[in-house]
């Protein structure tokens, strides 16, 4: 039953990339992956209310693993692969229509889209980290093409960039995974045993220390690329900007939290290892000059999806820096601040993609007055922003809540001071430009063409609906945890403490 | 598990192929000619092809056998090839002038990082059980050096390259310390994937005649 549960989330999504074969039309082809992505999101939620009990599954020696922390993240990813499909088959067709977009690129787009989300949903349900290792990296080359998909000069310049530095950085967790290897050396076992999670985990003990360590650092610096923590954040405002908005939705919102969930595997391994002190120490470095490089550049104002994609590093950031706090708390709240940030962050992004279509620009200067214009996008970008920032009476707040109070268990007062200054400089930046986006006096009044974003009615209704769906759950979710969610979030915890 | 002795023909192959791969990572530093970075990554990946190679005899691993001719045929002479064709030819590109720092200076550094990866690696307990222990630091300073070579070039091949020499440092120190790693083929096949994606996306994207012609030598749309 699990089982095939599994094996459905990770094939359904491929369906539109099947579709593709015979169509190259963006109308059917969205229409299908809206179709599969609610039936993905029908499935992860199946999964995660099965594992959501505590029950875990084993299976092909280890190959597949199923436990509470792999369905809380197929839940998350599915959730975000179900709202960016919506807004996939609006934007698209909008694309296609205005010839911006040739069959071929239409048709690149699903199959690319379909096999990124598979790949990402098939990495939460490995248990063996060389496996985990091959479905990251693998995921990296099927975003790649979604980055450069507009094959202008600056797309294709922020595929280079994107892809050389995350090659560097899956290169460099392949050192490590080979070093967190060899320090299983010395355990019994087969050689499939000393790759896999459970096994290492409850042999942790008997790792070599000091190949364990450097493994551990390797591998943040590794996944990190992915995750983009700073120093490593390089590529991501680049490739969430060029990228077609419902792909950035989708890099931002679910890719990010796959290299996150790989360094949460690793650190419970390496806490068993060596005692939680390490690892703490290096997310937190790791974490605090993400969250200060992503409130810094969030204060300048430029490109719009660029903006957002620094709130993604700052955000990355705060995940690290509550997986540095550590405890039952912090993990709690690390895992909650991922799904709050994930809705989020695809609704921005999604707006955005409304935005590119409305007024042709990515310049937080040129976009004034979105409200009056376009009501439903204009609130969802307030709120939505809002959201991001952790105001209540979001999820975001709450998760935020929830780090803080685990900075206060762990007794780092000091960090936790340091934290919550960050977030004020990074609430009001963020704030500033969007606020001005929304409410700003429109600059439609001297006679420019307008365009509109989507001509058809069903157009609307795919682009709108993933933005109320996505807030309304952000509401619920500042005020409510569903009792099956926190079961899901506590075993998860449980998973790895 | 047998181990290889640093006494035994095959250790002293391994060794001397290890130093060879550290001595081509540095010619490749040292140089300013794309088709010299080509040349001498493409030795560096016939040697790596040959340490594989004994490695695998000496264990009698199909699946090394495997990696040895992946890399002799895919990383020896497909990439070098393909480079050479639809990069440096159709973009008629023959020196590198988008240098960040003097190929004396990024000697040095160079030296200077091979040095640190003896200090840290050679001096843990880190492949202290293996007779292989001398190759560990080498491929690390590969790694290092790869790493810098992308650091101080700005050029879209030359990163490319120095991309590819960290690459063959990791299956140096695979091949050294954890041979028995069961997915060393498979990451091999992918990381060769993810080579030909790079070498396509140059191919496509133009960025390397777009550096070629500017000598102010710098992606300067998505700066910021």
């Amino acid at each position: 039953m699990t089982i095939a549960l599994a094996l459905a989330v990770v094939g359904l999504p491929l369906l539109p990339a099947l579709a593709a074969i015979f169509t190259a039309r963006a109308r059917p082809l969205g229409f299908i992956a809206v179709a599969a992505g609610l039936l993905t999101l029908a499935g992860a939620v199946a999964l995660a209310i099965h594992l959501a009990g505590g029950s875990r599954t084993h299976a092909l020696s280890g190959f597949v693993s199923l436990d509470a922390l792999s369905g809380f993240f197929v839940f998350t990813v599915a959730l975000v692969v179900a709202l960016a499909s919506f807004g996939s088959a609006a934007y698209l067709r909008t694309e296609e229509q205005r010839g911006e977009l040739s069959p071929l690129q239409v048709r690149l787009y699903f199959v690319f889209f379909a096999l990124f989300a598979s790949l990402m949903l098939a990495a939460f349900e490995t248990g063996n980290l060389g496996l985990l290792w091959v479905l990251i990296e693998a995921s990296t080359l099927a975003s790649c093409v979604l980055v450069g998909l507009e094959a202008k000069a600056v797309s294709l310049e922020a595929a280079w960039k994107y892809i050389i530095i995350s090659s560097f950085g899956v290169t460099i967790a392949l050192v490590g995974t080979l070093f967190l290897y060899y320090a299983a050396s010395g355990l019994t076992g087969s050689p499939t045993e000393h790759l896999t999670w459970s096994f290492l985990f409850a042999h942790g003990g008997g790792l070599q220390h000091n190949s364990l360590r450097l493994a551990f650092l390797l591998i943040v610096v590794g996944y990190g690329t992915k995750v983009g923590l700073a120093p490593m954040h390089t590529w991501l405002p680049d490739a969430h900007s060029e990228a077609p908005s419902p792909a950035s939705a989708m890099l931002s919102a679910a890719l990010l939290n796959t290299g996150m969930y790989a360094i949460i595997r690793f650190q419970a391994i390496a806490d068993v290892g060596l005692g939680s002190g390490f690892a703490s120490d290096v997310l937190l470095v790791f974490g605090f000059l993400s969250i200060t490089i992503g409130a810094l550049f969030i204060v300048l104002r430029g490109n719009f999806k660029r903006l957002f994609a620094y709130s993604s590093v700052e955000q990355m950031g705060i995940i690290a820096v509550a997986l540095g706090f550590g405890g039952p708390l912090g993990f709690y709240g690390a895992l909650l601040q991922t799904l709050c940030h994930a809705i989020a962050k695809a609704v921005l992004f999604l707006t955005s993609g409304d935005l590119v279509l409305r007024f042709r620009t990515r310049l937080v200067d040129e976009v004034r007055g979105v409200i009056g214009l376009m009501p439903l996008t204009g609130a969802a970008l307030l709120l939505g922003a809002l959201a991001v920032a952790g105001s209540p009476p979001f999820g975001l707040f709450l998760s935020e809540l929830t780090i803080v109070r685990a900075g206060f268990a762990s007794s780092n007062a000091v960090l936790v001071g340091l934290l919550l200054v960050l977030l004020v400089v990074a609430f009001i930046a963020l704030m500033r430009s969007c606020a001005a986006m929304a409410l700003g006096v429109s600059t439609d009044a001297d006679g420019s063409e307008v365009t509109v974003a989507y001509a058809e009615r069903s157009g609307r209704l795919l682009a709108g609906a993933p933005l109320v769906v996505g807030l309304a759950a952000l509401l619920v979710l500042g005020v409510w945890i569903p009792g099956v969610l926190d079961r899901l979030i506590t075993h998860a915890v449980g998973v790895i403490t | 598990m047998e181990s290889l002795s640093a006494l035994s023909t095959e250790g002293v192959l391994l060794n001397l192929a290890a130093v060879v791969i550290l001595l081509c990572a540095f010619a490749c530093l040292g140089s300013k000619l794309f088709d010299r970075y080509i040349a001498y990554y493409g030795l560096q990946s016939l040697t790596l092809a040959f340490a594989v190679g004994v490695v695998a005899d000496q264990r009698s691993e199909p699946g090394l056998w495997a990696l040895a001719a992946i890399t002799l045929v895919i990383k020896g002479i497909a990439i070098p090839l393909a480079t050479r064709l639809f990069l440096l030819d159709r973009f008629d590109l023959s020196r590198d002038v988008a240098l960040s720092t003097g190929l004396s200076r990024s000697l040095v550094l160079g030296a200077a990082l091979t040095v640190f990866a003896y200090l840290t690696i050679g001096s843990g307990e880190i492949g202290v059980a293996l007779d292989t222990r001398a190759v560990v630091p080498i491929a690390v300073a590969v790694i290092l050096l790869g790493g810098l070579c992308m650091v101080v070039r700005r050029h879209t091949i030359a990163q490319l390259v120095g991309w590819l020499i960290i690459e063959n440092g990791a299956f140096l120190m695979a091949i050294a310390t954890v041979a028995t790693f069961p997915f060393i083929v498979e990451a091999g096949v992918f990381l060769d994937l993810v080579a030909a994606v790079l070498i396509m996306l140059t191919f496509v994207s133009g960025l390397a005649a777009r550096l070629a012609e500017a000598s102010a030598s710098e992606l300067r749309q998505l700066s910021e």
